[in-house]
């Protein structure tokens, strides 16, 4: 049976990513003189009504969240439920949660940096369950990891637990769609964060007890086993060598080794994600180019604030291009 | 200028107090300019070489924190260092230099060394943050340490700009004035002296005109 659930938001979908930003305008951005300048290119896109009541490029912020806020609405208005796209909001659920947390413990209360509208826990749910420290009305994965934060209160730990509590979720809600485009790409994912994890916490000198619990349980590759290696980085190429991600890990690490600095690898990272989500552009009927879209619109966002952070740091335009990612269309 | 005295002996006498004290008072702090002078030279050279290391240090950092918050949300970076890994604690502390009295800074409590620095967590934020927290964390010692240098020399620039104040008054003021003073009350006792003088002479001619008269 074809899964004409998702016919009518595809046909939107598929006029919606016409109006993706695409290399051509990205390359104007990237080549414009100054950020206003470049922010001025965006108003022939999507972004053009957030930029109205901007004062100046240095909130270019507001309009990313405000998209951000835009897209996620948009898509759960025209699906036929909204599991899909509530999927992908927890993640601002988790963010809220950190943030309610730590604030908690601080005894401050930083709810600027609250992500509002877009999760799927109103936030004063959040809060009350903050205060009260009784989690029962948050889902129980999410619940369990809140409580084992406050059992052995660390910030980092904080961060870790809920990531992974988070990236289960991926996973179990990955599942139930039975879709084989999303499963893995939560896998590649997870798999690409630990290695970038792995050598972080290496370059930290961390315990490997704790790299296993910083480790994503997601993924398909088990790092834990490299710890104790002499020359973490070697084994890590040649452990990796065979899979899928052995190009970006033997680059990644060439340039890590270079530079000391993980740039090259966030880049290579999110193109191969990118290329996966490409796949969904020969999708006829299913989620998966609803999925494909939020996740380029996220990447679009995500290259226009290295583009405006450049500009408005006045980096030169061959450092910025070195960071930007593919575009999806 | 001279200031105005009774031209008296006993004033006379006052003065000449006065200017000693002055004399000794401006080479007392003739010499207390010069040894501020030369701890001020040296600390302004210590205060400059640590300035550059910690620049030189906040530069590459703050290369690294632009790198890292151009590839993380503003919202997920903020999450990311809203709370402080470890708490530092400071002692401060004054310490005497020529009764310039200048802060100590001591850090009491720190985590420690090789702790961590990064208080989150690794799936949602880049790589860059942890170069640019670790430098970060490495230079605060030094960073305290300036704070400690800068305080203490504009300290000593304000004790050495006062001190210098008073040495030039003594110096182009206060002496010379006693001295024009001293010399007015002196060239008046003399000139008090010699009319006497004449007036006697003057009383005893007389005298002796009408004696021969």
């Amino acid at each position: 049976m074809l899964d004409t659930k998702y016919a009518y938001a595809l046909g939107r979908i598929r006029v919606l990513e016409t109006r993706l930003l695409d290399a051509g305008k990205i390359d104007r951005m990237v080549e414009a003189k100054t950020a206003a300048e470049a922010l001025k290119i965006l108003s022939e896109s999507e972004y053009a009504p957030h930029l109205a009541n901007l004062e100046n490029e240095n909130q270019f912020e507001q309009v990313l969240a405000a998209e951000r806020s835009r897209i996620y609405k948009l898509l759960r208005s025209m699906l036929p439920e909204t599991g899909l796209v509530d999927m992908f909001a927890r993640q601002f659920d988790y963010h809220n949660l950190k943030v309610l947390l730590k604030a908690q413990k601080l005894g401050e209360k930083h709810y600027e940096l609250l992500v509002p509208d877009v999760g799927n826990i109103p936030l004063d749910e959040l809060l009350l369950a903050v205060k009260s420290g009784d989690f029962q009305s948050l889902p129980p994965r999410m619940r369990r990891a809140a409580e084992s934060c406050l059992a052995d209160f660390h910030p980092q730990l904080v961060d870790i637990r809920l990531d992974v509590a988070l990236y289960k979720d991926y996973a179990a809600l990955a599942k139930k769609y039975r879709s084989r485009f999303l499963r893995e790409y939560f896998t590649y994912l997870a798999d690409l964060i630990n290695i970038k994890t792995f050598i972080r916490i290496m370059r930290l000198k961390h315990s490997a007890d704790f790299l296993a619990e910083a480790l994503l349980p997601a993924g398909e590759l088990d790092l834990t086993v490299l710890s104790d290696s002499s020359e973490p980085l070697a084994a890590l190429t040649e452990h990796l060598a065979k899979s899928r991600y052995a190009r970006i890990v033997q680059e990644g690490v060439k340039h890590y080794r270079e530079t000391g600095t993980l740039t090259r690898y966030e880049k290579l990272a999110d193109n191969f994600l990118l290329q996966h989500l490409k796949q969904a552009k020969y999708v006829v009927l299913g989620p998966e180019p609803v999925i494909a879209y939020l996740l380029a619109k996220e990447n679009e966002i995500k290259i226009i604030r290295i583009i405006m952070v450049g500009k408005i740091n006045r980096l030169p335009t061959e450092e910025i291009r070195e960071r930007l990612r593919d575009v999806y269309v | 200028m001279e200031i105005r005295v009774n031209p008296t002996r006993m004033e006379y006498n006052r003065l000449k107090g006065r200017l000693k004290m002055a004399e000794r008072g401006h080479k007392l702090l003739k010499d207390k300019r010069d040894e501020l002078m030369r701890r001020f030279l040296e600390l302004v050279k210590e205060n400059k070489r640590v300035r550059e290391e910690v620049e030189a240090q906040l530069k590459s950092s703050f290369a690294n924190f632009l790198l890292a918050s151009a590839v993380m949300s503003r919202e997920a970076m903020e999450e990311a260092l809203m709370y402080p890994p470890a708490p530092v604690e400071l002692a401060v502390e004054t310490i005497n230099i020529m009764s310039v009295r200048a802060p100590e800074i001591k850090i009491v409590q720190k985590q420690e060394a090789g702790g961590n620095v990064t208080p989150y967590g690794f799936a949602t934020t880049s790589g860059e943050l942890d170069t640019s927290i670790a430098t970060l964390a490495n230079i605060l010692p030094q960073l305290i340490r300036l704070a400690k240098l800068e305080k203490t020399v504009s300290l000593l620039a304000d004790e050495i700009d006062k001190t210098r104040r008073r040495v030039n008054a003594l110096e182009h003021i206060m002496i010379p004035q006693l001295q024009e003073t001293i010399r007015y009350i002196r060239m008046k006792l003399d000139e008090n002296e010699r009319s006497a003088l004449t007036r006697l002479m003057k009383v005893k001619d007389i005298v002796r005109k009408e004696e021969t008269a």
